[in-house]
């Protein structure tokens, strides 16, 4: 539709500058606040899968309830994972290998030799929060990385060490304990490997191994085909399903360890957050839109007398409407940049505390439909008003 | 184009329940069975003030809708129009100089004057010259409409109406503040427009009515 320049300067005139300026700032905060939130929520949500500092917010370890004594194992058979793996909050499965030969570990210390029997769980390298250099296992080699607990090293140092008078020991100084572990089985006579604590793990409450060497362990030393069902698991879940998780590991019987409880507040948290504040800028959005809808009707209302003039010169109401739309595109426009920039700005804010504990770094995406949604619905809503009122106009009214 | 405009027991619907009046029997329009404006036409319609002269032309532009009987332009009720209708009609074949004038006083006279003459691309910038001379208000051209008199107002708005093609014009009282030079000078516009189209002219007036050549003489 071709602009006049007459009819503009016409119905420029009656526009109020102040209320104008009005929408648009409360619009830019009320968008910029709904888009940071928005931000925030899909921040928070997203961290490198592949990173070293894999956050151990969203993995339960499960395990069946053990009944009286127990003489049948408490085992996960592969109906009972297929099902797991089914839940729509279930993103990752990961099974627990247990040791199926004997172990024995000695270290030496300052001449005095202490050896234990103990036992190796592994899983599969992905599920691990740490994965040190040295996680590999190569049978030329005969050399055994080992992560253990977290917790048993901090239940030594202030549990057992501090009551005894003995050193506390840091994370560096165990490592460099050498160790050496006896294998024997059924299938093979016993051998002797070189071993080390390469990193402590906070997500997995066991002493764990390279999945490579415990299944090569495991043929050698117990004989191949002996492959028992997991009696543990481990589970990458979706942090917002934390009822349904409960509910079906209640009716399914299943037991879960872990920090999830702790780990799942700090998510929750930093969700209801996001909830928040972009419900507060949605509020403050939809004021701001109310205003500008009310400006509309001021504007149109006092150009009243104008815009009959014009359609009695056979101007028809669509080109009329026409010249307001054009207001309101720009300025909506306008608030739609303003307020991306805005809250790309924002976003330095947090981005550095989030990447501090693995988070963070998502796609922009979510931001940019979200600003273009808005343009075109509160678009789309004051040409409708536009139209109507001018109709209204049209029709005497 | 329209030939002729059928007015068929017109009456504002504020004359209701006057429809036996002596008033009403000796208007030659109101309540008449059948009242047609032919094109080609040159009629002036004489009214005392406060008789509906300007409500009969806001029915017939469309503008008004608070009437019963029916206008009809070439046999089709104008009720039945649609708005899209309405601004060919008002662009192309129905000329209207309201007795308010309608003016936009924020505008200068060249702009008020382009507002329509953009919409109907009729004349060119030296014919609206030559139109603002004749009138006598060319040194008006870049002025403010707010800032004219009203007869000078007057005469910016026949310039207006008579800036787009037509069957029919009609004014409303389009020489009440004007002397009487003036009035044969806006008389002699209008009938030279309408002659080259063909077109209708109906005038009305309380009194001081516009000096076409042998007009005809309606009562309202």
């Amino acid at each position: 539709m071709k602009s006049n320049r007459n009819i503009w300067s016409l119905l420029k005139r009656n526009i109020s500058k102040g209320q104008l300026a009005g929408y648009i700032l409360s619009n830019i905060v009320g968008l910029t606040v709904v888009l940071a939130g928005i931000m925030f929520y899909v921040d928070s949500n997203s961290g490198g899968e592949d990173d070293d500092q894999f956050f151990s917010r969203d993995y339960i370890v499960l395990s069946k309830k053990v009944e009286g004594l127990g003489f049948k194992p408490a085992v996960f058979s592969q109906a009972d994972i297929a099902k797991l793996e089914r839940q729509p909050w279930a993103k990752r499965v990961g099974e627990f290998t247990s040791s199926q030969f004997a172990v024995k570990g000695s270290l030496s210390m300052g001449g005095r030799e202490m050896s234990s029997y103990m036992f190796f769980e592994s899983v599969p390298d992905d599920f691990f929060d740490v994965k040190p250099q040295e996680w590999a296992f190569d049978p030329e080699d005969g050399f055994v990385p080992i992560i253990v607990s977290k917790d048993y090293l901090a239940l030594y140092n202030f549990g057992f060490a501090m009551p005894q008078g003995l050193p506390q020991v840091s994370e560096e100084l165990v490592g460099m304990v050498p160790i050496k572990l006896q294998l024997a089985g059924a299938a093979h006579c016993p051998e002797t490997f070189n071993a080390a604590i390469v990193g402590f793990s906070s997500r997995l409450n066991t002493i764990a191994v390279p999945q490579e060497f415990m299944d090569w362990a495991n043929a050698r030393y117990a004989g191949a085909g002996d492959n028992p069902d997991p009696s543990r698991l481990i589970v990458q879940v979706d942090r917002l399903a934390g009822a349904d998780i409960d509910a079906y590991l209640q009716a399914e019987g299943i037991e879960a360890a872990g920090d999830q409880s702790s780990q799942g507040n700090i998510s929750k948290f930093l969700s209801t957050a996001s909830v928040v504040v972009t419900t507060n800028g949605l509020l403050i959005s939809v004021l701001a839109v109310f205003i500008l809808i009310l400006s509309i009707f001021l504007l149109l209302q006092k150009s009243k007398g104008k815009i009959r003039s014009l359609m009695l010169l056979g101007y028809s109401p669509r080109e009329i409407s026409s010249y307001y739309e054009r207001i309101v595109i720009s300025v909506n426009l306008i608030v739609t940049i303003v307020a991306v920039a805005a809250a790309v700005i924002f976003r330095r804010v947090w981005a550095e505390p989030l990447s501090e504990i693995g988070l963070g770094g998502a796609s922009a995406l979510p931001i940019a439909i979200s600003a273009l949604a808005y343009l075109l619905i509160v678009t789309a809503i004051n040409i409708v008003v536009i139209r109507r009122y001018v109709m209204k106009i049209w029709n005497n009214g | 184009m329209i030939e002729k405009i059928e007015i068929n027991r017109l009456l504002p619907l504020v004359f209701k329940g006057m429809e036996d009046t002596e008033r009403i029997r000796a208007s030659q329009i109101w309540e008449q069975p059948s009242f047609v404006f032919e094109k080609g036409c040159k009629i002036c319609i004489q009214a005392e003030s406060g008789w509906g002269k300007s409500s009969l032309l806001s029915f017939i532009y469309g503008n008004r809708g608070d009437y019963s009987g029916s206008i009809a332009f070439d046999s089709v009720d104008i009720r039945a129009l649609g708005v899209k209708r309405w601004c060919e009609i008002r662009t192309s074949s129905i000329a209207l100089l309201p007795q308010e004038m309608r003016l936009f006083p924020e505008l200068t006279v060249i702009q008020n004057i382009s507002v329509k003459n953009d919409l109907t691309g009729h004349k060119t910038p030296a014919e609206i010259d030559d139109l603002l001379h004749r009138l006598g208000i060319a040194d008006k051209k870049e002025a403010m409409a707010r800032n004219l008199s009203i007869g000078q107002q007057q005469r910016v708005a026949i310039v207006r109406a008579v800036c787009q093609p037509f069957d029919f014009i009609f004014l409303d009282e389009p020489v009440s503040h004007l002397d009487e030079a003036n009035n044969r000078i806006v008389a002699q516009i209008v009938e030279e427009e309408a002659e080259r189209q063909s077109a209708g002219i109906v005038s009305t007036s309380v009194g001081n009515h516009l000096l076409l050549s042998n007009p005809k003489f309606v009562s309202l």
